[in-house]
């Protein structure tokens, strides 16, 4: 009994290694796609392109813009009329644009309220809202009004809004779930294709050990790739710090992988070529990984998304991920996520062994 | 060219989309991104659950503390937990903020001596940690502002008007909808392509090709262009559900945009159709495919951050890559409508032109007519 599982899982490992296209897709996947999402991204605003129009004499406003300077913005460029401004900004050339017209200084001066103009492009919201943020500060400073107030803020677990270590980690978990559904489905549907899983359940062997089997297979050569991923990318280029446990993070990726297996095997159960297993992860998984608290607060969405979100292993991994990563979450207050993706693990095991584990 | 013959393979190319119900995938996948993106993703930050903790309950503190309550950006609850438990709920992501008003707050301010409100934002998400970290100060100081004001403090005061270009009401759907076309544009019919060629590699039917009479190019374009007609209904599909339901403003050139529209939807086919040619397997050209196109494709699409604030190696990625000269077309085509007026647009559609034509010479090269 023990054996046949062994050989059947075996079996899938060397025709994984067989196929050298697909293990250097895997490979790319798990390290150099990565690291390339991880480093192309920063949200922190970073060389904004400030355009001014100065008819003033140019004493505050000097003042003002020599706050602006690297690495958050490149040298304020200086336009002649707010025309050129304005095209600049229309051309994308420049993100933020200030105006400081005649009566600036003069109301400034004798203490009446002075208006300055400002012109942002809100195509790139994040950016031109934290450079209002900034000048609205830095303006702050200047009329300091009688007001002792200072603001002591903390960004907890990540001090410097690193976005690096965040976009890689969000990377390597929606690649995980791409690979394992994928992987697991096409390792199904190939018998299925080829004939051969008919003969598989003809013989006299449990069909759920093969079954079982076959997913583990996979979600070896996946824990694998995590494995890797943590090493070089995660750890080795990005220095990502490791607040919680490392081992509870691999116990939940192993526990997440088999459950996202049996999407695979659901994905496989309900189709009879990979062309169809390709159009079915695809519609499946894009709504998953997007949609599963990655780049959006769960509680921030539509709440009709959010409760279908409950039905998403990949929402409790990334979660509990983000904890054990970034908060450092006690194991205790992490047993919701692990709760999570075993409920949802053993109902789609349950449907696939029915669905596919049987002859008629 | 053999026309008839291009016309034979061109039929059942369809015959076939049709049977495999592929056709479904062509019209539900962009539609279908779009609308759970659209509804989906959020920059602006709402509803922020924050904790204020209230050591002070004075005048003052409470003044702050109804700021909180009235803004939409923040859900305030007020209490007067210890801080070691409103940090432990952080830690288990039921708090985004909390905010420390010290005892004698009041007392201090009147005296004129500093104090020091404290504020902890969870910064596991970084860019939300940052948003609302600014909404935070914005709020405080907008409240030091009126209390300045009725303690009677002198010195002029500056105050920020800032206009926002192309996006007056700083709407979300009009920032990110319009991007997320050309991330639509660029990966499903890449799917479609990836799968054309390589799949008759895996069953072995395209020893039927190398045995015909068929010409490299012809039988390229027997494949490109059904798969080119039936993704050009979705340039159409996609315009209406952003300008229907999502309510994005359209004010520049209908033609500009479509044109645009079909010279990307023909690169991104070839993109596709590389990744086919090179491949012999369905399962690693599918793969190959999404990773080469999902990730550039939102990366560089500009929703997340424009491309002129990336450095070094990002800058020139984003440059290789047809998603950014695309998305500065659609985004001019919704928001701006300057059109080809503007130098830069044409430069841009030029440049996606040359792509198209770089990209389908590459896949008639690669192409091979014999058995290894």
């Amino acid at each position: 009994m023990n054996r046949v599982f062994w050989v059947v899982f075996g079996k899938e490992i060397f025709g994984f290694l067989r196929s050298a296209g697909l293990v250097a897709v895997v490979l790319y996947a798990f390290t150099a796609d990565i690291y390339i999402a991880g480093k192309g991204i920063q949200i922190k605003p970073r060389n904004v392109k400030i355009g001014y129009v100065d008819d003033t004499g140019g004493g505050i406003s000097r003042k003002i813009l020599s706050h602006l300077h690297r690495p958050e913005f490149l040298k304020p460029r200086r336009f002649n009329s707010q025309k050129a401004l304005s095209r600049a900004i229309f051309n994308k050339e420049i993100l933020v644009g200030i105006l400081f017209d005649q009566d600036f200084e003069k109301d400034f001066r004798q203490g009446r309220k002075a208006q300055l103009n400002l012109l942002l492009d809100a195509t790139a919201a994040s950016q031109s809202f934290t450079t209002l943020g900034y000048l609205q500060n830095i303006v702050m400073d200047f009329s300091k009004p009688n007001f002792p107030v200072v603001i002591k803020s903390h960004k907890l677990f990540n001090q410097n809004a690193d976005n690096h270590t965040f976009m890689a980690l969000t990377e390597m978990l929606s690649v995980t779930t791409l690979l394992i559904v994928i992987l697991t489905a096409v390792v199904f549907v190939r018998e299925k294709e080829e004939g051969t899983w008919d003969i598989m359940l003809l013989m006299p062997v449990d069909p759920k050990l093969i079954i079982l089997a076959k997913s583990l297979s996979q979600v070896m050569i996946v824990m694998a790739g995590v494995i890797l991923a943590l090493g070089f990318v995660i750890f080795g280029a990005f220095n990502t710090p490791m607040n919680g446990s490392f081992w509870a993070f691999i116990l939940l990726t192993f526990f997440y992988s088999f459950s996202s297996a049996g999407i695979g095997l659901f994905v496989a159960a309900v189709s009879k070529s990979t062309m169809q297993v390709a159009q079915l992860s695809i519609i499946i998984m894009m709504p998953l990984i997007f949609l599963s608290g990655a780049w959006t607060p769960i509680y921030a969405m539509h709440p009709i998304l959010q409760f279908l979100s409950l039905f998403s292993p990949l929402r409790y991994y990334i979660e509990g991920s983000e904890s054990i990563f970034f908060r450092g979450t006690a194991f205790v207050d992490l047993l919701p996520y692990f709760g999570g993706v075993l409920v949802l693990g053993v109902l789609l095991y349950w449907y696939g062994f029915r669905k596919i584990g049987k002859l008629f | 060219m053999n026309l008839s013959v291009v016309k034979a393979y061109m039929l059942k190319e369809f015959t076939e989309l049709l049977r495999t119900k592929m056709i479904i995938m062509v019209y539900l996948l962009p539609s279908m991104i779009l609308l759970l993106f659209g509804y989906g993703i959020r920059m602006e930050v709402t509803h922020a659950r924050t904790l204020v903790i209230d050591n002070d309950q004075s005048h003052f503190s409470r003044m702050l503390t109804a700021k909180f309550e009235h803004s939409k950006y923040f859900d305030t609850t007020v209490t007067q937990m210890s801080e070691a438990e409103a940090l432990h709920r952080i830690k288990q992501a039921k708090t985004d903020i909390i905010v420390i008003i010290p005892a004698s707050f009041e007392k201090r301010l009147l005296h004129g001596q500093k104090s020091e409100i404290g504020v902890f934002v969870d910064g596991a998400f970084p860019n939300r940690g940052m948003t609302m970290e600014n909404y935070v100060q914005g709020v405080v100081l907008n409240a030091a502002q009126s209390v300045a004001g009725s303690l009677g403090s002198h010195g002029g005061l500056i105050s920020i008007n800032s206009r926002n270009l192309f996006n007056q009401a700083m709407r979300d759907e009009n920032a990110i909808v319009p991007g997320l076309i050309g991330l639509v544009l660029l990966v499903a019919p890449a799917i479609l392509s990836a799968l054309m060629i390589v799949k008759e590699k895996e069953r072995g039917t395209i020893f039927n090709f190398y045995a015909s009479p068929l010409s490299r190019s012809e039988f390229l374009a027997a494949k490109l262009i059904p798969a080119f007609l039936l993704h050009s209904l979705n340039i159409f599909i996609l315009f209406l559900w952003a300008t229907e339901v999502f309510d994005v403003p359209f004010r520049g050139s209908f033609s500009l945009y479509w044109f645009a529209a079909e010279i990307y939807i023909l690169i991104s086919l070839s993109i596709g159709m590389l990744i086919s040619v090179i491949t012999s397997r369905q399962i690693v050209a599918v793969v190959l495919t999404i990773i080469i196109t999902i990730i550039p494709g939102f990366l560089y699409s500009g929703i997340l951050m424009p491309i002129s604030s990336m450095a070094g190696g990002s800058y020139i990625e984003a440059h290789l890559f047809p998603v950014m000269y695309f998305n500065h077309i659609v985004y001019d085509c919704f928001l701006a409508g300057k059109g080809l007026a503007s130098a830069k647009t044409a430069e841009y559609l030029g440049i996606l032109i040359l792509y198209a034509v770089i990209l389908l010479l590459l896949g008639t090269a690669l192409l091979k007519k014999e058995l290894k």
